[in-house]
């Protein structure tokens, strides 16, 4: 397994820095060999995901190292999303060297043991479709915060009136504005239907809803935000900067909600 | 074969000289049919456009070339040398085939990244070939000028950005709104600028078209021009609204288009974005509505500093396509190399003869003691020997050169070892 994250891992690499070079030397010679190299990436990765759910026994998203290299994946995956469907390769040098980031991490935890077994909780079909749909959004919320951080660079340059080397290397300001928005709108749902199926598991296991732990709270507000941030895009109020900002400030709050939990202890602590 | 190049470009030569020397098209024909007479001058192709007159040529004699062709300058513009002869270049060799290549990949161009030099290159070329005065070297160089063109547009953003006001327009709008595809232009008030960027903009997919003036005839004309709607001049109100794009130059003293009309405009548009842009001096959009969200609006200043920088832009770009030519000289004098006849069949020859003399040197000794003439007699008599079997060999190889099959050249060289 290791050996085929490895593989994984120099893939996404390669990709990230063909990824990089071609966005900054406007060179789509190297942006093929990028979009190659992670296509070879992503079908490596996909494949050691299913052995290891094969092997080990239960759904690959448990453990930390497990967590990273799932978050990778689903990133890679709405890259290439985001990639064919409107062409935005301008996203690429922000998400592959993440990924190359998160697998290496990964990689390096692998040897580590949770401190709760996974075995318990891959009894059940909701728990692994609640940490899915999770981790989807997550991925959805970081397209949407790039996307975001693009709009408010370019909005901000056509305001000055004063173009950089990167403004000619972004997407249009329609193109980045209606990712961040599909983006939200896909995120949403995600993080919607992942909490809803968190809670069905939790009252099947344990009779009990909420747990009221620092991660259901800040998925809740993370939650609230991005339903603001839809409903006044719709309305047409707070398209353009406002919500790009907001996009931003989700995002922000994505990360303490992952991350964050850990340290503040809680009954979702597991690796 | 030497390649030489003479000429006058915007560098070298003021507009009034570079006048004097350009070439009609027909002129341009017949000046070649005049000049290539095969004594001097081999094969020639003439470029003349409004920044350059130049003649390349392909010829045994650089000194005598170069200087037939200055005559030649002279001669057919019944002009006396002293006017233009200070202004001419002239390169040999590698510098002419760097120079060509960076013509063509308009590196030498007034506006660098300018596209239209290569069609002015390839206009001159197939003005020469229906003169019949390109062969072997220039057909060759001119086709390798164009690949290299191709090369430098491709690989770096010599290009890209927009230099004019006109196409800013385009630029712009391309960078707001991604597709132009559905997208409406409204063009108050007429002039060169406004009307030549509301075309770029029709090139570049825009779907609708209005046209608003104070004389209602003009904006109808204008309209009739482009396929456009016009619109009342009173109700600009009415149309901002659905304008994604607004080109206004008008020459009115005071704003034509207010905040408030932009504000009120913004709202029934639902806050989609959309951008002005102001060419009239004194200015006629209000600079205010660049505070609204979603409005950009660029007066002619704005548009000149961008300009510049884009400038400055492509002269980075601009570093990078001349070490493309660089490398792609290099190519072709190896690729010219490796094709001239001449010099494989001097080494094969050589080689030959060395052949012949070292198997005389071993059997020297067993001839015993002969006069010079004897000894000349049997040299003459191997070298002859050897000349005379491979005389078939060469006529071959000058055939198949001369039908452009270099294979076979190439295939005698690897079977002599002749490179190394």
């Amino acid at each position: 397994m290791r050996s085929i994250l490895l593989a994984v891992l120099a893939a996404y690499v390669v990709a990230a820095i063909h990824s990089v070079l071609a966005f900054v030397n406007k060179r789509r010679s190297l942006q093929r060999v990028s979009e190659w190299s992670m296509a070879i990436g992503f079908i490596l990765h996909t494949a050691a995901l299913i052995a290891e759910w094969l092997l080990e026994g239960h759904y690959p998203l448990f453990y930390r190292s497990e967590t990273l290299s799932f978050l990778a994946w689903a990133m890679v995956g709405a890259y290439s999303l985001v990639l064919y469907k409107y062409s935005a390769r301008a996203l690429g040098p922000f998400t592959l060297p993440l990924v190359s980031i998160l697998i290496f991490v990964a990689l390096l935890t692998e040897s580590e043991s949770g401190a709760k077994e996974a075995s318990g909780f891959s009894e059940t079909w909701l728990f692994p479709v609640h940490t899915t749909l999770l981790f989807s959004a997550y991925a959805a919320f970081f397209v949407v915060f790039v996307a975001s951080v693009m709009y408010l660079v370019l909005e901000r340059e056509l305001k000055l009136k004063t173009f950089s080397a990167i403004f000619h290397r972004l997407p249009s300001l329609t193109t980045v504005n209606e990712i961040a928005t599909v983006a939200a709108a896909l995120g949403l749902t995600f993080l919607t239907l992942g909490i809803a199926s968190g809670m069905l598991w939790s009252s099947s296991q344990y009779n009990r809803l909420w747990h009221n732990d620092p991660k259901e709270i800040f998925a809740v507000l993370t939650w609230l935000l991005y339903l603001a941030l839809i409903i006044y895009r719709s309305t047409a109020q707070w398209r353009g900067r406002r919500a790009a900002w907001m996009g931003v400030a989700g995002f922000a709050l994505v990360l303490v909600t992952f991350f964050g939990a850990r340290f503040m202890g809680g009954y979702h602590v597991f690796g | 074969m030497p390649i030489v190049l003479v000429g006058v470009n915007h560098k070298t030569a003021p507009v009034e000289v570079r006048e004097l020397l350009a070439f009609s098209e027909a002129a341009c024909s017949a000046g070649l049919r005049d000049l290539i007479d095969g004594k001097i001058l081999q094969e020639g192709l003439i470029v003349s456009t409004c920044n350059r007159v130049e003649v390349l040529a392909a010829t045994d004699q650089i000194q005598n070339g170069t200087e037939r062709i200055t005559t030649f300058l002279g001669q057919s513009h019944r002009l006396p040398a002293d006017v233009f002869e200070s202004h001419l270049y002239s390169h040999t060799d590698d510098h002419a085939v760097r120079h060509l290549f960076r013509v063509a990949s308009s590196l030498d161009s007034m506006v660098v990244g300018e596209a239209q030099v290569l069609g002015q290159v390839r206009q001159a070329y197939s003005l020469a070939l229906e003169a019949g005065t390109t062969g072997k070297v220039l057909n060759r160089l001119v086709h390798h000028a164009f690949h290299v063109a191709k090369r430098v547009r491709t690989e770096t953003g010599i290009g890209a950005n927009a230099v004019s006001i006109s196409y800013m327009a385009v630029e712009l709008g391309k960078k707001i709104f991604g597709s132009l595809k559905g997208h409406t232009v409204l063009v108050i008030g007429a002039g060169e600028m406004a009307e030549l960027s509301t075309r770029h903009l029709l090139n570049a997919g825009v779907s609708r078209v209005l046209i608003s003036n104070r004389t209602e005839a003009s904006a109808q004309k204008l309209a009739g021009e482009f396929g456009g709607e016009a619109v009342p001049f009173n109700h600009l109100p009415d149309y901002l609204k659905e304008a994604d794009i607004v080109i206004c130059s008008t020459g009115a003293s005071k704003y034509v288009v207010t905040e408030e009309m932009v504000r009120e405009a913004l709202e029934k548009r639902r806050n989609r974005p959309a951008f002005f842009i102001d060419i009239s001096v004194p200015r006629n959009v209000d600079p205010a509505i660049g505070n609204l969200p979603n409005i950009f609006v660029f007066d002619v200043d704005d548009l000149e500093a961008v300009i510049s920088s884009n400038i400055r832009e492509r002269e980075r770009e601009a570093e990078r396509a001349e070490l493309i030519v660089a490398s792609e000289v290099m190519q072709f004098q190896q690729a010219l190399r490796a094709l001239d006849v001449g010099p494989t069949i001097g080494a094969l020859k050589e080689r030959l003869q060395s052949i012949a003399r070292t198997e005389l040197g071993r059997q020297r000794g067993r001839l015993g003691d002969l006069t010079p003439e004897q000894e000349a007699a049997v040299e003459a008599l191997l070298l002859a020997t050897v000349n005379k079997i491979s005389h078939p060999l060469f006529s071959h190889l000058r055939r198949s050169y001369d039908a452009s099959v270099p294979e076979t050249l190439q295939a005698w060289r690897d079977i002599f070892g002749l490179e190394e």
